[in-house]
């Protein structure tokens, strides 16, 4: 197989990190020189670019024979010791072709509407640099053919998605959700490198010791496990669950999932774009890319059909307790991620990158939607403030509810396939089974259940938002906080001091940048967005309706990316046989459509009002993620905390210095005693050492004449 | 020279010795203390002359040659002479260096020493 | 005079010439100090051009009798463990230089020790005789006690004497241990000496140890109290904290090179002479490191001064570099030597950044902080590019070398060894995710929320110079965090000599002295792999 053909994959992996480079160079120059239109075409032009690329590579993949579309691209060389080879090579083939153009295509949409969210933010160029290396790491992850360079673009992402979720870093809250991201998809990194090393052990029984073959690539290391693992469920199994611990970091399933919702601190198009779309679908193309190992585990593969139907039933239900668009949002993300990994779970690997693709359209859709409304209303982001708006923002409306209608289920909308396709999978499958016990079938009936949950939180979102019965945010404004800089420089204190290096301002020109607060009010009115803002939207409305069933349509999607019969389980059938799935998820998706329309078709309900000490407490624990969360945080921040003081303060400082100390005391003590001797006077000094001479002398005299009497002189 | 037997040499050196020690221990002026080192080094220079003069007659079996042996004596003694006044000098210097601190060059009354 | 000699008398001479400076040109001391430091820094770096990879054996030997009657030479030699830690030092002396321009007091004093620390530590890494090694390993102390003394910070005499109380005790067995070897060797050998050339020779055919099992291990820890202590490897790292937070900007940057001399001397020294000890106590060594990795990031997570957060962050990323020497594998060798370049790098460069920041605000307290991305924002990028080095994000430094010593550790414990390095390659990478905590929280402390202080309002951004220095340090980061394998390619064969003196069974050892040629055969494979090969078959099937 010739990869010269496909040597353009680089220059699509070029452009994001080119257009990065730029922006974080001389993004600030050219803001400056030629405004900052220019600076955003000048972002969004090479992803656009790329993505263009993408199609045309993808179509000539398509022109190969299916055994064929498998290409890898070599690029140079990475890390090389003797027992080990990792190359910097490109992996083209279905699966990271269809990230690609997803990256790159939903990418670019969302980069020009952040043209037009962001105009008014004062750092541009640093938005739009993170921006473009976020799609630049996203690209190493898909396209890296092996796990070490997936692994680059792996935390990679995970370094841009902190520098974006903190991007307004002024305010401490921010940081720290930042920070919280950052740490939490370590500890997933931590499992996935782990795993990685097992591989690498379980690689070395089969290759020769002294080896410098690229025996981590996915085209040699696959097969090589797939021999292996055949006959080793056990290590299949420890392998898998360290590889899922990665996947569930950067998926967010429980319990990894708590950095999820905080990571809507960032700005919206970041949250639709990496926090929706492509980021967190990471850990689901790690399991398609691996899949052999999971094939290989029964064991492993039910505990991924577990925790995926747990962590989409338990996101679905604190979905209802939020009242912050984003946050809803974020949960419903959490939930349907949890879908993709039943479907993966149950062995249908490909039903999970479907929904991953249907998923990227609508949830996409709906986060600049919602991002619309905040920016229309003054960046507030409480539902409770809402009301009305269809009549204001008809464009985000409209496209917004086809956002609703997919993720709901609604009949051929792209949601309604892929979710259809997962279930019929887990319901009809006999993969992911503990001791014959069918953990698959379970996973299938919460997941019916969830997509109930889905409809009605999804339709709540949307009438408490777009319908209802009064423009609420005119009797209940937000409150209006003045940012006080109430803190008196003492400015003369200052300047008096010396300053030979030139260390600091000569005056206190630093003014404070008065960030112009409008907060919202209740003579407010919302106006629809501009072009750059809504074009992306109905881009993504008419993906979201046409996406999944022009991709389900002769079950293109399934052939293109995992053509049956797989390498070990054979057939996995989607269709189940005991119930008529079409019929029960139809009537999930209703029956949740029509209790939300009737439940809030008047508007916000009093127990769900601003004034929370209304609100059930069911609805209070759910909005604290059943204390889950707080829990493990103070769990971790506190309890770490005063671990590590009292490892400092009693390791530290008490045992070991004290220790050292003891040694110094015996010293002190010792010499306390021996000083009184030391009187001074000199004289005393002189005879001490005469007698000293003399007693020495004299022994020796002694002993000499002593030694010649024993001996007898000899 | 021959007809002084070696132990009227060696007596003096003892006598000059134990002046000297007696009076360093007694004496509260360094510059007598001094005085009185020197003469304990110079009891010292006495006996090393003493015995290389007399090591000259009888050749030690197998050892040095009768003129080294005896240098080797008289050479300790310009050594000692060397370091007696390289030590005088610095000594002196000290005390003129106390002196001037306290105005006073009582041994007794100088324990900075002390522990 | 070799090319190694004059690596290291270039800087003690040019000490000796800044101290003699008469006063009255004490403003040329800055340039006079750096211009030797340069031209260090270019014949070390001419060293690359000169060198074979490809061998483990010692290149560019220089041999002079020091002390004949008692078997002490001047000999040095260079191979691929000592190369990069000479660039590392005479690149560091140069950052440390930096960090010292805005001393104003007795300038010539400090750029004169400087000079000498840097003689120090190049002479130790250079040094192929045991008595010339504890003389530079020695030689150390005095110009970090001087710098710490006169230059240093509240708490400094507490904190020089900690540190020369500390590392002086453990030098201390260590001269013991070496004589112990010598005589040792006299036995077995007939006549005296200390070049680690001839006593490994004896190591290698198994004469100097066989049934001599106590011996070699009382003497192998004598070595390793002293490297350990150095290292700084838990619990002997206390010295490490009190000492950064009291010394002068310069004394961090160069005791983050000062600190490999721990490590290294395991590697020239305990791992060639000491072949059966290394293997038995292993598994403690390892124990210390993991205990050291976690430890060192727990703690750090809660202290309060920048300096002593990066004190501790060093003792747990130092323990990275013990863990993969102990592993005795070559991914842990590879991972271990190569973390030991790269920590230098970003360690130095962190601590760089922090002493300048410290110089301007004149506290490392974090709580003084806040904010200060607004304000600084070339210090804030550049403090967190590197400080990505640190955290071992992929694509840096710090990733290769994290990644080949965790490796390293988990098969370890694969292959037979002991099950029990799996588990030390569990906890050490939990050190990887507690590395992300304390620098996150580190970062933000000083650079995120908004300027609460007024005393920050004032400063002012890096001055260009500056950036330019820091600026070099964040392309290395990256750099040999992408192209690791100009490091590692010329390290390699001298890993695995070191490995295989270690490992292999007496008589079947390599020897720097003799050769061996029933190990060529194993060390030639490798080798082959090393060789710039090219595009294997396109990487297609």
């Amino acid at each position: 197989m010739e990869s010269n053909g496909f040597n353009l994959i680089w220059l699509v992996l070029a452009l994001p990190l080119l257009g990065f480079l730029l922006q974080a160079l001389a993004g600030q120059r050219i803001e400056k020189a030629v405004g900052r239109r220019t600076l955003g075409a000048l972002a969004v032009a090479p992803i656009a670019l790329s993505f263009l690329i993408a199609v045309f590579l993808t179509q000539r993949l398509a022109g190969l024979a299916p055994g064929d579309r498998n290409v890898v691209v070599w690029g140079g060389e990475w890390i090389r010791i003797s027992q080990l080879n990792i190359p910097f090579e490109a992996i083209v083939d279905p699966l990271s072709m269809t990230m690609v153009l997803i990256i790159t295509g939903i990418g670019a949409l969302i980069h020009l509407y952040a043209t037009g969210y962001m105009s008014e933010e004062r750092e541009y160029a640093r938005f739009f640099t993170y921006l473009n290396l976020f799609i630049a790491s996203m690209l190493i992850l898909v396209l890296g053919n092996n796990l070490v360079l997936l692994f680059i673009g792996w935390e990679g992402v995970g370094l841009c998605s902190y520098l974006l979720i903190g991007f307004w870093y002024t305010d401490l809250a921010n940081a720290k959700a930042a920070n919280k991201a950052f740490i939490v998809n370590r500890i997933g990194d931590w499992s996935l490198t782990l795993g990685l090393f097992l591989i690498v052990a379980a690689l070395a029984t089969v290759f020769p010791k002294v080896s410098g073959d690229r025996i981590l690539s996915f085209d040699t290391m696959l097969p090589a496990l797939q021999s292996i693992l055949k006959d080793n469920p056990a290590l299949a199994t420890g392998i898998a669950l360290l590889l899922f611990g990665g996947a569930a970091g950067k998926s967010a399933q429980f319990p990894l999932y708590v950095w999820l919702p905080d990571a809507m601190a960032g700005p919206t198009p970041v949250s639709a774009l990496i926090h929706a779309a492509t980021m967190v679908t990471s850990g689901v193309v790690l399991l398609n890319r691996m899949h052999v190992v999971f094939e290989c585990s029964p064991v492993a593969s039910a505990i991924v059909c577990a925790i995926g139907a747990f962590t989409a039933l338990f996101a679905a239900l604190i979905a209802f307790g939020q009242t912050d668009i984003k946050k809803v949002l974020a949960y419903s993300t959490v939930s349907q991620l949890g879908f993709m990994f039943i479907g993966c779970g149950a062995g249908a690997y490909w039903t999970g990158m479907f929904h991953v693709t249907t998923h990227a359209f609508f949830k996409a859709l709906l986060f600049l939607g919602a991002g619309a409304v905040i920016h229309a209303m003054a960046h507030e982001q409480d539902m409770r403030r809402y009301g009305k708006l269809a009549k204001y923002l008809p464009i985000t409306f409209g496209t917004m509810l086809v956002g609703a209608l997919a993720i709901s289920g609604f009949p051929l909308m792209s949601g309604f396939f892929s979710k259809e396709a997962i279930l019929g999978a887990a319901l009809a499958g006999t993969h992911a089974q503990v001791d014959g016990f069918a953990i698959g079938e379970w996973a299938g009936l919460v997941g019916l259940v969830v997509a109930g949950l889905t409809a009605l939180y999804m339709t709540r979102l949307t009438f408490l938002t777009f319908l209802g019965n009064e423009e609420r945010w005119r009797t209940a404004p937000a409150e209006i906080h003045h940012e006080s800089h109430a803190v008196a420089f003492g400015v003369s204190e200052l300047l008096d001091l010396s300053d030979p290096h030139g260390f600091y301002k000569t005056m206190d020109s630093q003014a404070e940048e008065d960030h112009a607060h409008h907060g919202l009010t209740s003579d407010h009115t919302p106006h629809e967005v501009g072009p750059s803002m809504w074009i992306p939207l109905v881009v993504l409305a008419a993906l979201s309706v046409f996406g999944g069933f022009l991709l389900q349509s002769n079950g293109m999607f399934e052939h293109w990316l995992q053509p049956m019969p797989l390498p070990v389980l054979g057939e996995v059938r989607t269709e189940p046989t005991t119930i008529n799935l079409t019929m029960y998820s139809l009537i999930a998706a209703f029956a949740g459509m029509i209790l939300g329309a009737i439940f809030y078709y008047r508007g916000l309900p009093a127990n769900q009002g601003l004034d929370e000490t209304k609100w059930t407490p069911l609805r209070l624990w759910q909005r604290n993620q059943f204390g889950f969360d707080q829990g493990v945080t103070t769990l971790a921040v506190e309890g770490g905390g005063d671990l590590g003081r009292s490892l400092w303060h009693w390791i530290d400082n008490g045992v070991i210095d004290g220790f050292v100390r003891g040694i110094a005391l015996v010293a002190t003590v010792s010499g306390g005693v021996l000083r009184q001797i030391q009187t001074g006077s000199v004289r005393l000094y002189a005879l001490v050492m005469l007698v000293g001479v003399v007693g020495f002398l004299s022994y020796f005299l002694v002993a000499s004449h002593l030694a010649i009497a024993v001996t007898g002189g000899r | 020279m021959n007809g002084v037997p070696i132990a009227l040499y060696l007596g003096l050196g003892l006598f000059m010795f134990t002046i000297g020690v007696v009076g360093v221990v007694i004496r509260r002026n360094p510059i007598v203390i001094f005085m009185c080192i020197e003469l304990m080094l110079n009891a010292v220079n006495l006996t090393f002359v003493t015995f290389a003069r007399y090591q000259m007659s009888p050749v030690p079996a197998g050892g040095m040659a009768r003129e080294s042996s005896m240098m080797a004596g008289q050479m300790m003694v310009t050594f000692v002479m060397a370091v007696a006044a390289a030590e005088v000098a610095v000594g002196l210097g000290i005390m003129m260096a106390i002196f001037r601190l306290r105005q006073n060059i009582d041994v007794d009354e100088l324990n900075i020493l002390r522990g | 005079m070799g090319l190694l000699s004059l690596i290291i008398w270039l800087p003690l001479l040019g000490s000796a010439l800044l101290a003699l400076l008469p006063a009255s040109v004490e403003r040329y001391a800055k340039p006079v100090a750096v211009a030797i430091a340069a031209v260090t820094l270019a014949v070390s770096l001419s060293l690359l051009g000169q060198f074979q990879s490809g061998t483990y054996d010692f290149q560019l030997k220089e041999n002079i009798a020091w002390a004949p009657a008692a078997g002490i030479h001047y000999a040095l030699g260079l191979d691929g463990i000592s190369l990069w830690l000479v660039i590392l030092t005479s690149a560091l002396s140069l950052v440390a230089m930096a960090a010292s321009w805005y001393v104003d007091t007795r300038v010539k004093a400090m750029f004169s020790l400087l000079l000498l620390l840097e003689a120090a530590m190049l002479g130790a890494f250079l040094s192929l005789d045991l008595i010339l090694f504890f003389t530079f390993f020695e030689l150390t102390l005095i110009p970090m006690w001087l710098m710490i003394m006169g230059w240093g910070n509240a708490g400094r005499q507490q904190a020089a004497n900690k540190f020369i109380t500390y590392t002086f005790v453990g030098s201390i067995f260590m001269l013991v241990g070496i004589v112990a070897l010598a005589l040792r060797y006299r036995a077995v050998a007939g006549s005296l000496s200390f070049s680690i050339v001839d006593i490994q020779d004896t190591v290698a055919n198994g004469q100097l140890w066989t049934g001599a099992i106590v011996a070699e291990g009382a003497i192998f820890w004598t070595f390793a109290l002293a490297f350990l202590i150095k290292s700084p490897a838990f619990p002997f790292h206390t010295w490490m904290a009190d000492t950064y937070a009291a010394s002068p900007t310069a004394g961090p940057i160069l005791s983050s090179v000062m600190v490999k001399m721990g490590t290294y001397g395991f590697l020239r020294f305990a791992l060639p002479l000491f072949p059966d000890a290394v293997k038995s106590n292993a598994p403690i060594l390892m124990t210390l490191a993991t205990i050291g990795i976690v430890y060192g990031a727990v703690v750090a997570a809660v202290q309060p001064d920048m300096r002593r957060l990066l004190a501790f962050s060093s003792l747990s990323h130092m323990g990275f570099v013990l863990l993969g020497i102990f592993s005795l594998t070559d991914a842990g060798l590879v991972g271990g030597s190569f973390q030991q370049i790269s920590h230098g790098v970003t360690a130095g460069g962190l601590f760089l950044l922090v002493g300048w920041l410290i110089q301007r605000r004149q506290t490392g307290e974090l709580s003084e902080y806040g904010g200060l991305k607004l304000q600084m924002p070339h210090l804030a990028t550049l403090f967190f590019l590197l400080l990505l080095g640190s955290v071992g994000l992929p694509s840096t430094n710090g990733f290769v070398g994290e990644f080949l010593s965790l490796l390293g550790a988990f098969q370890a414990g694969y292959w037979g060894m002991n099950g029990l390095s799996v588990g030390f390659a569990v906890v050490a990478g939990f050190g990887v995710v507690l590395a992300a905590v304390y620098l996150l929280i580190l970062f933000q402390k000083i650079f995120y929320g908004k300027v609460e202080n007024p005393e920050n309002r004032r400063l002012l951004d890096l001055k260009p110079w500056e950036i330019a220095v820091a600026s070099v340090l964040v392309v290395i980061t990256f750099g040999s965090g992408l192209a690791p394998g100009v490091i590692i390619r010329s390290m390699e064969p001298s890993l695995q000599g070191a490995k295989l003196m270690a490992t292999n069974p007496a008589g079947n050892r390599p020897s720097w002295k003799s050769g061996s040629p029933s190990v060529v055969d194993k060390i030639s494979e490798p080798m082959a792999a090393l060789l710039p090969v090219s595009n294997p078959t396109g990487g297609n099937q």
